[in-house]
């Protein structure tokens, strides 16, 4: 077929076709039921007409054109179906979710390591030479009160005067941005993870034993356990998620490196998705209760039955369609 | 660094999608975050200016707590909410008409706009220097989070070229091209189209079809230029429509880039 026979009996179609793209501009909704057929039958043709002006010696300019058109109807055709936010929440939390932290158990458990010895190697130096405590604790956190004569209860009845919603969802947000930023680093194989992951635990480590030397910790368990179990135990789910991330990059397996990453951005995206509720309640009981006149055992009883329902949920939910998942892909 | 991304159509078409360069990129980053900052400034100056003078209201508490809450989901929410919502473009990008889609032209989904949108925090550290170099380094000027997502940024403005100027170039391009074609071979309209429509498809014909379809074809002309056919073999006769087709060829293409360059002035 010669470029200008060509051009003669498929010009119309490629016409109709731009009309009827310009006017799904704005969502293929604008189209009528018999657009709407048109549309499905005037894209392949032109899908074709693509491949055919190739082979024929066509000008570039309309070769352009029948490419973008082609281009644009493929992106009215093919789209992803809109699902309904809140099942799609409801599928996520209620199964989704315990399920990817149970198979990702490992690089959890990997954190958590990375953190324990980070905080139980500050503490125990710590005790042994208190001196070095200074060390591990960042300088911006001074120990020494600027007011010698402020006792412990004056220090904390001020805490207790902020005041606290600002207070708790600025914990909140500033919690997550930290969770995401423990995930984002994980990219650089997983090191820039471990590294804020470590420093952190060795902070915490510190303040310990600096506490615990001057026989102040009960006091300091019971400022953090309330909301600190929890915040703690996100943390290292988000450290978890960076370092699938980074480990996804730096030992692909069987796959290439760019398919390994981005299997493992996915799933890492979604642990770390999945701690933005567990900052809302870590967050909330830190700005509302953590400095309430409860008594510091209640306090840490509550702490720690906040962690126990969150491993709760992440390790009992959503095990029978696991079950009857696994026993379908076994027969 | 390619300039377009391929799409395979379920058709089996390979569709080429101009890729967004670095330039537009930024661009639509500009925008964006001109209207990011724009956003939290309105939320900002709303919530203090309304916040009454009593100084232990519980009311201003929470004022202030709403605020923080709100501008943060603007700051975080804002480009993982538009490229969801908008089909992976941000205001932004839609003023520079980008758009960001799976790798291949399908939408993104749900986790890939989270994970291309959370690694701007190591992509963008700061003013995006990662992400630069890492768009010099990709093939398809990928950012680490396009890397992770596995999604690219096309581009989707249209050629300058409206619908009638184009019409109108086409007229021009089939007169003088093919006049050029038909001058040059010395074939008339008819017969060069059997020809070349010959000379396409010679490679699905089988031989015996070829050596009683040609001297068909070729008989009328060659008897008009006082030629003969006698004894010529197949490789004789398609050497010579070889010929008139590179003749014609060539003719074409001089007149398109004359025709070209004449029509951008």
């Amino acid at each position: 077929m010669t470029p200008a026979r060509f051009l003669e009996t498929r010009g119309a179609a490629w016409d109709r076709l731009e009309a009827l793209v310009r006017k799904a501009r704005r969502g293929v909704s604008a189209l009528t039921e018999h657009e709407l057929h048109e549309l499905t039958r005037l894209y392949p043709a032109v899908a074709v007409d693509v491949a055919r002006a190739r082979m024929t010696r066509i000008d570039p300019q309309t070769q352009h054109r029948i490419n973008r058109l082609a281009i644009a109807a493929h992106g009215l055709l093919y789209r992803r179906q809109r699902r309904r936010v809140w099942p799609a929440v409801i599928r996520f939390f209620g199964r989704d979710y315990p399920r990817l932290f149970r198979r990702l158990w490992a690089y959890m458990a990997l954190a958590t390591a990375v953190f324990l010895v980070g905080g139980l190697g500050a503490y125990a130096t710590a005790r042994l030479r208190p001196s070095t405590a200074y060390l591990f604790i960042p300088g911006e956190v001074d120990l020494v009160d600027e007011e010698p004569g402020l006792s412990p209860e004056d220090a904390s009845e001020r805490f207790r005067r902020i005041p606290k919603p600002p207070m708790a969802s600025h914990i909140i947000t500033n919690n997550i941005k930290v969770a995401f930023l423990v995930f984002a680093s994980g990219i650089t194989a997983g090191i820039g993870t471990c590294y804020v992951l470590f420093i952190n635990a060795m902070m915490l480590g510190g303040f310990a034993a600096h506490f615990d030397n001057s026989r102040l910790g009960y006091e300091l368990w019971s400022f953090l356990t309330p909301h600190g179990a929890l915040e703690i135990f996100a943390i290292l789910v988000a450290a978890a998620a960076g370092l699938r991330l980074g480990l996804s990059l730096a030992v692909p397996g069987r796959v290439t490196r760019n398919t390994s990453l981005k299997i493992g951005a996915r799933e890492a995206v979604q642990l770390v998705l999945g701690t933005i509720p567990m900052f809302v309640v870590a967050g909330t009981i830190e700005g509302f209760i953590t400095p309430s006149y409860l008594p510091g055992s209640a306090k840490i009883a509550l702490g720690l039955a906040v962690l126990g329902v969150t491993l709760a949920y992440l390790l009992l939910v959503g095990h029978g369609r696991e079950k009857a998942a696994s026993s379908k892909a076994g027969t | 660094m390619d300039t377009f991304d391929f799409i395979e159509t379920p058709e089996h078409v390979e569709l080429e999608q101009p890729l967004a360069g670095i330039g537009s990129r930024f661009l639509a980053g500009f925008v964006d975050t001109l209207i990011i900052v724009g956003i939290l400034l309105v939320i900002f100056l709303v919530s203090t200016l309304s916040l009454t003078p009593d100084p232990f209201s519980e009311a201003n508490d929470w004022m202030i707590a709403f605020m923080i809450v709100f501008m943060f989901l603007v700051f975080w929410g804002y480009h993982v909410y538009f490229e969801y919502r908008m089909n992976g473009q941000t205001p932004g990008k839609k003023a520079v008409k980008i758009r960001v889609v799976k790798e291949g032209g399908m939408p993104m989904t749900f986790s890939d706009v989270v994970v291309r949108n959370l690694l701007r925090l190591v992509d963008g550290l700061p003013l995006y220097p990662i992400a630069g170099v890492a768009m010099f380094v990709t093939k398809k000027c990928q950012r680490l989070g396009d890397l992770a997502a596995g999604t690219v940024v096309v581009s989707e403005q249209v050629s300058d070229f409206s619908a009638r100027t184009d019409k109108r170039v086409r007229a021009e391009w089939q007169a003088e091209a093919g006049g050029a074609a038909l001058r040059a071979t010395g074939l008339t309209p008819e017969e060069y189209r059997v020809l070349n429509n010959y000379w396409m498809r010679r490679g699905q014909l089988t031989l015996e079809a070829r050596w009683t379809l040609l001297p068909q074809l070729l008989e009328p002309i060659l008897r008009r230029t006082g030629q003969t056919l006698a004894n010529s073999r197949l490789e004789t006769l398609e050497a010579y429509v070889e010929l008139l087709m590179r003749q014609a060829w060539f003719a074409e293409q001089e007149t398109r880039t004359g025709t070209g360059r004449q029509s951008k002035l």
